[in-house]
């Protein structure tokens, strides 16, 4: 003590300067905190931040009371301001624990004492001007000051400290024991009084907490609950009153340490008193043994149970709860409820609070469960289902079942307020969180995966549950979850089933007529009732007719679209997918949604390309493939962006749209299914359109892949599965399907690519066949021009395809117009025509066009001359005719003039109006006669050469 | 005396086919088939107004980054050169060219260089595809005094181009070339004439000439695509002034009321020029050159349709001929 007095005098002068706090600093910890300790001195605390800045303050107070003693004007006021700013230092400290009461003692002293000097004028005169300054100043400030403290500052007032304890010498411990003496007697008096004087009603205090444990006949009226409890609230009606009746304290403060003493007393419950309000005093978290809930006697029935647990669960989302630890008493709770027998609605009731507490283990959003509490979680949620299933008939647990509603006991049905659904649902949340969290390669992911058939059987048994008993809207809900865990699951026994179906309905026609053979496919389908099709007919269908929040229909139809799509079911899916119009609204949806939406699309191409709708298949997967961010759109990945960086916020959110790995499409499978359909659209149709000026890129995607590969310097034999497209394009273009077809299927793309195909076989097939065909188109469209006559013979045996498809063909195309010819049938001939021009008369007509184009240009820039010239010289009126009268001038010949001014040339005019007149005549470019323009002459002559 | 252009007739001479053949070696071993440029330096004398190119040196190919000081290089090879008693005056330079674009900035910035240090340089095109069909291209352009003053005053603006009345076809001068060799080197080809065997004489009769046409077609569309976009752009300019107009007119009318009621002095064109800047008028530069590459373009074609339809003419006859025996 003298110690520290000691060091206090030494920083009389300069209280604020920090070497001497760091020297002081520790030896006044010292002190403090054995007092905190009291006897057990052997244990060295830690010096807390708490302690120290509250050190340091008390330490200031100190210094200020001495200069007071002198009256040293200018000091106060330094004293005052330093120990404002340490009180800012404290302030995080401060928000906690409410505002220190030595501090507020203090500012209370101070202006006691300001306001006294402030009267005694006499003294005030004879101050030293140094002085006097500073006293208005500090007056000022203080008054300035206190404003902020008003509240804590009356409630001090009108319960002060003993005015002793403020004159022993060392106050600053002085005050610091009696606001813990203080305080601890809060926390002793009422447990006192319940153990030692059970019946008698002492202060009010006391007989609140006898209310909690003795009868619940009195009742006090508190208005500050919202909800009427049938028993009382020990925790809040302590905390409530504590303030007012105990000591007039800073209610602030009063209500943070609230928590704690709420601690304390489970721990003074228990039965020993001595040690443990010690440690509650040493922190709210330092508790090491587990409290006990109930005292070993204490009769527990259903109110006790209750009044137990909505206790701990008040202390929920508060910064002082220690969450696991809150977590154990449930357990216990629960544990001592099943004990005491006391039925299985209280049981589950507790279960409730426990699922929600392993809920909040987690305080960030983003982050995902333990794979222990996860676990727990599970297990707590299937025996809770399983109890409610068990009891269907007794107990009703529903969301709208009123808090005073609830009945634990008596008669069934006992009602329990408590969704299993919502329960459900933020499980499974939970589950696609964790499987987002983990590593897609890892073995944590599949130990994950694993639990997948627990969380579907949860979901099950909420169905059977809510079955008949929910509302039409839970169901939906409980539906959709359903369908959410099956749309991408493959139903490989089905498929494979309805091949062997195919297969046998072939061999059976074959023998038994077709009536007998309707009979036993239907029979086929009968038997396997748990084919996931049905499954999932059967649960859309509910949703389409019974679902009132449109968000769930839609999702019910995308996924529905999704599994016809992967069941190759094309016509079912793609009617789905035209009926519901959702491509119209589904730019308005939310985000998941859409992500949603573009999976089905996607399926949905992959099936169409799979039963050979080229065209289906380019249409449905162009707008994913041609932004190039398949991966975000799909949400199976994070895509760099280099013009403008998301925001942590962003990225966070975008985060947790992805889909687990599990539920991926492969973007390898998809892209190449989407090049190889491109490339049967696309290289037919250049072949085609070789010289349309017009030409539209069918797909930009392709022709993008294909301009890359045309710029590489040296092109090596293809690796990547885009190579391999490549390649086969361009042996395409020259009508090599032999060349084409090796280039897509052989072992590389087979691996990477088409084994991926439940069917793989049967779509190389179709892919082989669709290379020949348009191999044959492509063909005829660039070569056409070279034969005379083609035998279609001699073409069948060239693309390796029957005559009859040969002829199918190129009928197609000759109706289509693609091609000028006729079928000789006795001949076996397509006979050409003749009629496309040439190579280089495309060109001439190319180019023709283009110089009317650049005329057209010309003239305008002409008139605009003429036009800008007259008005500014001329009125509006006569504008229009000057303008008529320089074109004519200018179609006469005079152009050339107004060409030079512009630095165009004559020579380009002079091609520009020969252009014009070729454009004239080009319906008969073919009897070129002798044009007058010298470009086109020549062409024209070579054209029939 | 070799190849002679003069001051308006260059004549490649002394061992004239000497350095043609130089030439054509560069492009041949370097120019990729005509695709890449390459270029050299052409050495003769001046002699009065006839300018002789009697050798010539190709630039070394280097990367973009490899450090290479041409300057060097040449000066060096060129003091070489003296020392074996070969003429040293820098006359100018040379480039191939693939199917006949050479009216290039490049080219006009270069040439332009040249003919500012050394007024008589010019640049020698030599077109190695053309060539490779029997006929020799090679032609000498000059840089016209008109252009050369314009580009000195590097303003291309249309009314500057209005003013000196330059043209595409006035924005280069061809001069005439003549081949000529020494009478011993002309002794020799006449005696190898007559020993070598005589070859497919009638390859000149070659009648495939569409594809020589489609290129050049290509080329010229092209050519027509960017004469159209530019074309386009001054367009877009023209219709900016003339909303100009009637916008200064306004803004001046507006101004000078207030300046009125102020008794301020009535507002200047300069003030004006301040309040609304005048449009930036396109450089007519690459119109001009466009429509310069544009009209090489047609005279080749002009030239290769002409030969191309004497041979068609001389065909038919001969298979009407050939047909009536």
């Amino acid at each position: 003590m003298s110690r520290f007095f000691a060091t206090g005098s030494d920083s009389e002068t300069e209280s604020s300067s920090s070497e001497e706090e760091v020297q002081i600093r520790p030896t006044v910890t010292q002190r403090v905190i054995q007092w905190d300790e009291t006897e057990e001195e052997t244990r060295r605390v830690v010096k807390s931040q708490r302690d120290k800045r509250f050190d340091e303050m008390k330490d200031m107070i100190k210094t200020m009371r001495n200069h007071k003693k002198i009256k040293d004007m200018a000091n106060i006021l330094d004293d005052f301001e330093d120990l404002g700013k340490a009180y800012e230092k404290a302030k995080k400290i401060v928000e906690k624990e409410g505002i220190p009461r030595f501090y507020i003692r203090a500012l209370v002293e101070l202006e006691d004492f300001v306001i006294e000097c402030w009267e005694d004028r006499d003294a005030r005169k004879s101050m030293s001007k140094n002085n006097a300054k500073s006293l208005t100043i500090l007056r000022q400030k203080l008054r300035r000051y206190l404003r902020d403290f008003e509240k804590p500052v009356a409630d001090y007032r009108e319960s002060p400290d003993e005015p002793g304890m403020i004159d022993s010498e060392d106050e600053a411990e002085e005050s610091d024991e009696s606001e813990s003496s203080s305080e601890e007697e809060e926390l002793v008096v009422p447990s006192k009084s319940k153990f030692a004087k059970t019946t008698e009603a002492g202060n009010e205090e006391e007989e609140d907490d006898l209310d909690i444990w003795g009868s619940d006949t009195e009742t006090s009226s508190s208005g500050d609950e919202d909800v009427k409890y049938t028993g009382q609230l020990t925790a809040d009606y302590f905390r409530k009153k504590a303030p007012t009746e105990i000591e007039v304290d800073k209610s602030k403060k009063e209500e943070k340490r609230a928590e704690r003493k709420r601690e304390a007393k489970d721990k003074v419950e228990s039965g020993d008193e001595e040690g443990e309000w010690e440690h509650v005093k040493g922190g709210a978290h330092m508790i090491k043994e587990k409290p006990k809930l109930f005292p070993k006697d204490a009769e527990i029935n259903h109110e006790a149970i209750c009044k137990k647990l909505r206790e701990l669960i008040s202390g929920r989302g508060k910064k002082g709860t220690d969450r696991s630890e809150q977590m154990e008493l449930l357990y216990d709770l629960r544990n001592i409820s099943k004990e005491n027998d006391l039925g299985d609605a209280v049981y589950i009731k507790v279960t409730f609070s426990i699922i929600a507490s392993i809920y909040d283990y987690n305080p960030n959003i983003a982050t995902s469960m333990k794979s222990e509490v996860w676990d727990k979680c599970l297990t707590t949620i299937e025996e809770m289902l399983d109890i409610l299933i068990a009891n269907e008939d007794t107990i009703i647990c529903a969301e709208h079942v009123e808090y005073d509603a609830e009945n634990f006991s008596g008669p069934p049905p006992l009602r329990i307020r408590g969704c299993p659904l919502t329960v459900v649902e933020r499980m499974d949340e939970e589950y696609i969180k964790m499987l987002q969290a983990c590593d897609a390669h890892s073995t944590e992911y599949v130990e994950r995966l694993k639990d997948e058939n627990r969380v579907c059987t949860i979901i099950d048994k909420v169905d059977r549950y809510l079955e008949g008993r929910g509302t039409s809207n839970e169901l939906c809900r409980v539906y959709m979850r359903k369908i959410s865990h099956l749309y991408y699951k493959f139903d490989h026994q089905a498929m494979i089933k309805l091949r062997e179906n195919k297969q046998k309905e072939k061999d059976v026609e074959k023998i038994i007529p077709s009536f007998l053979s309707d009979t036993l496919t239907t029979d086929k389908t009968e038997d396997k009732p748990m084919e996931s099709r049905v499954i999932m007919d059967k649960l859309c269908k509910y949703i389409y007719a019974k679902d009132t929040t449109d968000w769930i229909r839609t999702r019910a139809i995308l996924c529905h679209i999704y599994h016809h799509a992967l069941h190759d079911r094309w016509f079912e899916a793609r009617d789905l997918m035209l009926m519901s119009h959702l491509q119209d609204t589904i730019q308005h949806s939310d985000i998941p949604t859409q992500i949603m939406y573009n999976r089905a699309m996607v399926q949905l191409g992959l099936c169409a390309f799979r039963q050979g709708m080229i065209k289906d298949a380019h249409s449905c997967l162009v707008d994913i493939q041609s932004s190039g961010r398949a991966k975000e759109l799909l949400a199976q990945g994070l895509l760099l962006q280099r013009q403008h960086e998301r925001s942590p916020e962003q990225e966070k959110i975008e985060k947790r749209r992805q889909m687990p790995y599990h539920m991926h499409i492969n973007l390898e499978l998809l892209e190449c299914v989407y090049l190889v359909s491109a490339m049967l659209l696309e290289i037919p149709y250049m072949a085609a359109h070789e010289f349309d000026a017009r030409r539209r890129m069918i797909s930009k995607n392709f022709h993008h892949v294909l301009r890359m590969s045309e710029r590489m310097t040296l092109v090596g034999p293809p690796e990547s599965m885009r190579e391999h497209v490549v390649a086969a394009s361009k042996s395409m273009k020259v009508g090599d399907w032999k060349a084409c077809q090796d280039y897509l299927i052989n072992e590389k793309m087979n691996a990477k690519v088409w084994d991926l195909f439940f069917d793989a076989e049967n779509v190389r097939n179709l892919i082989i066949r669709k290379v020949k065909e348009e191999s044959l188109r492509t063909y005829l469209f660039s070569y056409s021009a070279v034969y005379d006559s083609l035998d279609l013979e001699l073409l069948a045996a060239m693309f390796d395809l029957d005559r009859p498809v040969v002829h199918s063909i190129i009928s197609k195309m000759i109706i289509n117009e693609e091609l000028m010819a006729s079928l000789d049938e006795p001949t076996r001939t397509v006979v050409m025509h003749r009629t496309e021009p040439t190579r280089l008369q495309s060109l001439a007509l190319q180019l023709s066009e283009k110089v009317s184009s650049l005329m057209d240009n010309n003239e305008k820039m002409a008139e605009m001359k003429q036009g800008g010239l007259y008005q500014r010289q001329g009125g509006q009126g006569y504008q229009d005719d000057q303008r008529r009268q320089g074109y004519k001038r200018d179609g006469q010949g005079g152009y050339s003039g107004g060409y030079r001014r512009d630095g165009q040339g004559g020579g380009s005019y002079r091609r520009d109006g020969g252009g014009y007149r070729r454009g004239g005549q080009r319906g008969n470019y073919r009897d070129h006669g002798i044009s007058i323009w010298r470009i086109d002459m020549f062409l024209s002559s070579f054209a029939v050469l | 005396m070799g190849v002679i252009v003069k001051e308006f007739d260059l004549i490649i001479s002394a061992n004239g086919t000497g350095v043609v053949l130089k030439i054509i070696k560069h492009c041949h071993e370097e120019g990729a088939g005509g695709r890449e440029l390459v270029q050299g330096v052409l050495l003769g004398l001046v002699d009065k107004n006839r300018l002789e190119v009697t050798n010539c040196f190709p630039f070394p190919r280097h990367t973009e980054d490899e450090d290479f000081d041409e300057v060097a290089y040449q000066m060096e090879m060129m003091r070489h050169l003296r020392h074996v008693n070969v003429d040293h005056l820098h006359v100018g330079w040379y480039q191939s060219t693939y199917f006949g674009q050479f009216i290039t900035k490049a080219l006009l910035d270069s040439q332009f260089n040249y003919q500012h240090s050394i007024e008589e340089s010019i640049v020698l095109v030599y077109d190695p595809l053309r060539t490779s069909k029997g006929h020799l291209t090679l032609r000498a352009m000059r840089l016209t005094p008109a252009m050369m003053k314009m580009y000195n005053e590097g303003d291309f603006t249309p009314e500057k181009l209005k003013v000196s009345s330059i043209s595409f076809d006035s924005m280069f001068e061809e001069v005439p070339v003549c081949i000529k060799n020494s009478h011993l080197i002309n002794a020799l080809c006449s005696e190898l004439d007559e020993i070598l065997p005589e070859d497919n004489q009638y390859n000149f009769l070659d009648l495939a000439t569409s594809n020589t046409l489609e290129c050049n077609l290509r080329h010229l569309m092209e050519g027509v695509d960017e004469l159209s976009q530019d074309a386009n752009k001054f367009y877009n300019y023209q219709r900016q002034c003339v909303k100009q107009v009637q916008l200064r007119l306004q803004k001046k009318e507006q101004e000078n009321q207030v300046r009125k009621a102020r008794g301020e002095p009535l507002i200047t064109e300069e003030e004006l020029n301040k309040l609304i800047k005048p449009p930036q008028a396109p450089s007519r530069l690459d119109s001009l050159l466009i429509s310069g590459q544009i009209n090489s373009f047609s005279d080749q074609i002009k030239q290769f349709s002409s030969q191309s339809f004497g041979k068609l003419f001389m065909a038919e006859s001969l298979q009407d001929h050939s047909c009536k025996e």
